[in-house]
């Protein structure tokens, strides 16, 4: 056998198990068994890696059955597991062809002994996997992350006392149970609800900073949530939310944000300005976002000036505001002129949004308010630096010539403001 | 000259921090580069050390003074603020083409001074001389002794886990090697003979099909409630089309189907290629995790015997397009549907106006296949919007 003294001295192996364990966590998995080979040092030194991902590329995808490729992956992760050692941190389960099988149920059992902290399941995209109720008992997870899921928590839940981001994706529950998660969370930090149907969310989360919300809700209301720094909602719209939000009689705005002194950043997409907007807006809501600093709204309906007043209305409300990004989503259909009434008495005219610096518009296609609406913020802005305007592509270029020629009458309170107007160039 | 030294003095005791490598040599550096080092920060902090040449910080070993400039290098760089993502990451990138000895050793000392940043570049830089590597090149690459017997290397990594289904299937494919092995015997002393053996894809059949009491079946009722969630999430318009694959397997055979209930070969076409790219499989095959009895088959048999496999597979899930049909066929049923539009036209604002927002849907739905029923559902506003606007 070959000695070391005919060769170069070996230069990784010495380095400290910490430099190697994170040598070995840059790799995907698979290598990183695989370096038990190498040599007699670095035969189980894979075995104490605290993160275990598995993925599609634990198993190579030989011609062989997708069966066998199936049974090859369970096996791999079956042997990984039963030859680790030491804490698990992570255990990142992300696999395309995998579908509820028990094995999984085990592995999470497995975890649940090893006190891990840190979770996420992501697997094959037609079906919903049901976790055991083990997962429920894993006390030490701080972060469990959901793809696709059925969560039913077992009745001798007791909350994740551990736990500082929570995020289900796609997931599946019975009424309630998100709600009964987040309150038995007592320090979360960070939380996520993608593609959720048609539900009422009240959101009391003490320490609160992350919330991130896509899907069909019907009423979103943070009821405590007084350290929420970042708000990022998208909300669809179905037939059956169109309903609900005929029948509301009391101010949605006021509901979702009326109570988060700490916003810093708060992203509003789809038809969540329309959410807002729904029952008599106020001018001004009771507190300041003193810490916000940027604000975006998407698909801001112009026709409607209740959804401008929700607009108007966050401005108001955040002296410190540095920057503005929205897009229009204006139906010219309905846009029938400028409401005049609104712009020359309604809305607010003794404001000035003191650090509003740069605006982003994008989607314009010119209607009536968009151009009131424009004309507001150059008059109330006496800082800004700049305002570029991206026009819709459904404007046309007289509509887009029209539109320059009102821009450049308007009056700017900022002598150095710049307007860049960006054409979209899909549309010649 | 004490006058000057009043002078200099605040200003050197300020702005240097000396350092004291493992070898006894001793340097003066600027304290904001030296403070980038959380070790050297501590010690500066903590115990006052640094601040004169009698007082120099003492690095541990494993910083030799030529490792230390080069730290130091990135240090002055990475410590000044206001520099971008794209400056920092085009620094990093000429930072570590360096030799591999060098790069081991900057992973230590940086290790050993704490500073992460440098870790973590360089480790990301070690982890890619050995991804897809073979053990031969990673040994070469790092001068590793190949110091374990062919069986050790066995050893813990074979299959051990007594499966039989893959132990069948490479019986069954042994058998397939074995049969076109004599069959290119034949060729070769040109003989023709037929000998296509069609049993063989009956008996991957039989043993799929086996039931071997398997543990890891995928238990079928569950499955069918699922189905039935996700035909509810196409608002009910897709009445039983979630259990055909089922009910054709069953077809296909009467025993039991193992974990095999219809979706095992369904991956979708682009996850598939992905996981092709991903496939570098160069470890010797006798080495795999995964030891698969793949040992000196010729090239071209194997690709036959794979293609018949796939065959099966496909045979398996001919039912896969006609399912994709039945849902693109609701989609258009559904079109018919108009939207319900309500006397005091406010809704009417409202569902006009879902064309154009679903463009955030879309893109979501491509990605993620349970909420593909809202893509059929946003392309049928899109169409009742599009007549609407004609």
């Amino acid at each position: 056998m070959e000695t070391g003294s005919d060769r170069a001295p070996d230069i990784i192996s010495n380095l400290p198990l910490n430099v190697i364990e994170g040598i070995l966590m840059c790799l995907p998995l698979r290598d990183a068994v695989r370096t038990s080979i190498l040599s007699r040092k670095w035969r189980y030194r894979w075995t104490t890696i605290p993160q275990l991902v598995f993925d599609d590329t634990c198993v190579p995808v030989t011609s062989s059955s997708l069966a066998v490729t199936k049974t090859k992956f369970v096996s791999f992760v079956d042997r990984a597991l039963l030859l680790h050692r030491g804490p698990i941190q992570k255990f990142k389960l992300s696999i395309s062809y995998l579908q509820s099988c028990p094995d999984i149920d085990q592995w999470i059992l497995f975890l649940s002994w090893r006190n891990v902290k840190e979770i996420s399941l992501e697997l094959e995209e037609k079906e919903w996997y049901k976790v055991p109720s083990c997962l429920f008992s894993c006390q030490y997870l701080t972060h469990l992350e959901l793809f696709r899921c059925e969560v039913h928590p077992p009745p001798t839940f007791k909350g994740f006392s551990n736990l500082k981001s929570l995020s289900f994706q796609q997931s599946y529950f019975e009424n309630g149970v998100v709600e009964s998660i987040l309150s038995s969370c007592p320090i979360l930090e960070s939380f996520t609800l993608t593609y959720f149907d048609t539900l009422s969310m009240n959101i009391c989360a003490p320490n609160l900073k992350y919330l991130r919300l896509e899907g069909e809700f019907k009423d979103i209301c943070l009821e405590n949530t007084p350290l929420l720094e970042t708000i990022c909602i998208a909300l669809y719209m179905t037939e059956e939310i169109a309903d609900h939000l005929e029948a509301t009689t009391t101010c949605n705005l006021i509901k979702a944000l009326g109570n988060v002194p700490a916003l810093e950043r708060l992203v509003a997409e789809s038809y969540f300005v329309k959410y807002l907007s729904v029952k008599s807006v106020p001018s001004k809501l009771a507190l300041k976002y003193e810490h916000l600093k940027k604000l975006e709204l998407y698909q801001v309906g112009f026709e409607d000036v209740n959804e401008i007043s929700v607009a108007i209305c966050l401005l108001v409300c955040s002296p410190n505001l540095e920057e503005l990004l929205f897009s229009a989503s204006s139906d010219n259909e309905a846009c029938i002129g400028p409401d005049m009434d609104y712009w020359d008495k309604q809305h607010p005219i003794d404001c000035s949004f003191k650090r509003l610096q740069i605006v982003n518009m994008t989607d314009m296609s010119g209607v009536p308010d968009e151009m009131e609406f424009t004309k507001f913020l150059l008059a109330k802005s006496p800082v800004l630096k700049t305002m570029s305007i991206k026009s819709s592509t459904y404007l046309t270029v007289e509509g887009a010539w029209d539109m320059l020629i009102e821009l450049l009458g308007f009056p700017r309170a900022s002598p150095q403001a710049r307007i860049i107007y960006i054409q979209d160039n899909t549309m010649t | 000259m004490s006058g000057d030294m009043a002078i200099i003095k605040p200003e050197v005791m300020k702005s240097f921090v000396w350092l004291q490598t493992a070898d006894g040599s001793i340097q003066q550096v600027e304290e904001e580069v030296a403070m980038f080092c959380p070790m050297i920060c501590r010690e500066v902090l903590q115990s006052g050390m640094g601040s004169s040449k009698n007082y120099a910080i003492p690095l541990p070993s494993r910083v030799n003074p030529a490792i230390l400039s080069l730290i130091l290098d990135y240090c002055r760089f990475h410590q000044i603020p206001g520099r971008s993502n794209k400056e920092r990451k085009s620094f990093d990138e000429k930072f570590i083409r360096i030799d591999t000895k060098r790069l081991c050793e900057l992973t230590s000392a940086a290790d050993s001074l704490q500073l992460k940043p440098l870790v973590d570049l360089t480790s990301r830089a070690l982890a890619r001389m050995i991804e897809g590597k073979t053990p031969e090149e990673i040994r070469e690459t790092f001068h590793l002794p190949d110091d374990l017997t062919e069986e050790e290397k066995l050893e813990p990594l074979r299959n051990t886990a007594d499966d039989p289904r893959i132990r069948l299937l490479n019986r069954l494919y042994a058998r397939k090697r074995k049969e076109l092995k004599e069959k290119e015997k034949l060729k070769n002393v040109e003989v023709e003979e037929e000998p296509v053996d069609e049993r063989s894809v009956d008996d991957l059949l039989s043993f799929i099909n086996g039931g071997n009491g398997d543990s890891k079946s995928v238990r079928p009722p569950k499955s069918k409630k699922k189905n039935r969630r996700k035909k509810d999430q196409l608002k009910d318009h897709c009445s039983n089309n979630g259990n055909n694959n089922h009910e054709e397997l069953d077809a296909l055979s009467s025993k039991s189907h193992g974990d095999l209930n219809g979706n095992v070969f369904v991956a979708s076409p682009s996850r598939t290629s992905k996981l092709r790219d991903v496939a570098d499989d160069t470890y010797s095959p006798k080495l795999e995790f995964d030891d698969d009895i793949d040992d000196e088959l010729d090239p071209a048999m194997k690709e036959e015997l794979d293609r018949e496999v796939e065959d099966f597979a496909r045979r398996l899930n001919s039912d896969w397009p006609q399912r994709m049909q039945e849902i693109l066929s609701l989609g258009q049923e559904r079109r018919s549907v108009p939207v319900a539009i309500n006397g005091n036209g406010s809704l009417r604002r409202y569902s006009r106006m879902i064309g154009p927002k679903i463009n955030l849907r879309y893109s979501y739905c491509e990605t993620s296949p349970v909420a593909r029923t809202d893509l059929t559902r946003s392309l049928q506003t899109i169409t009742v919007d599009d007549t609407r606007k004609a």
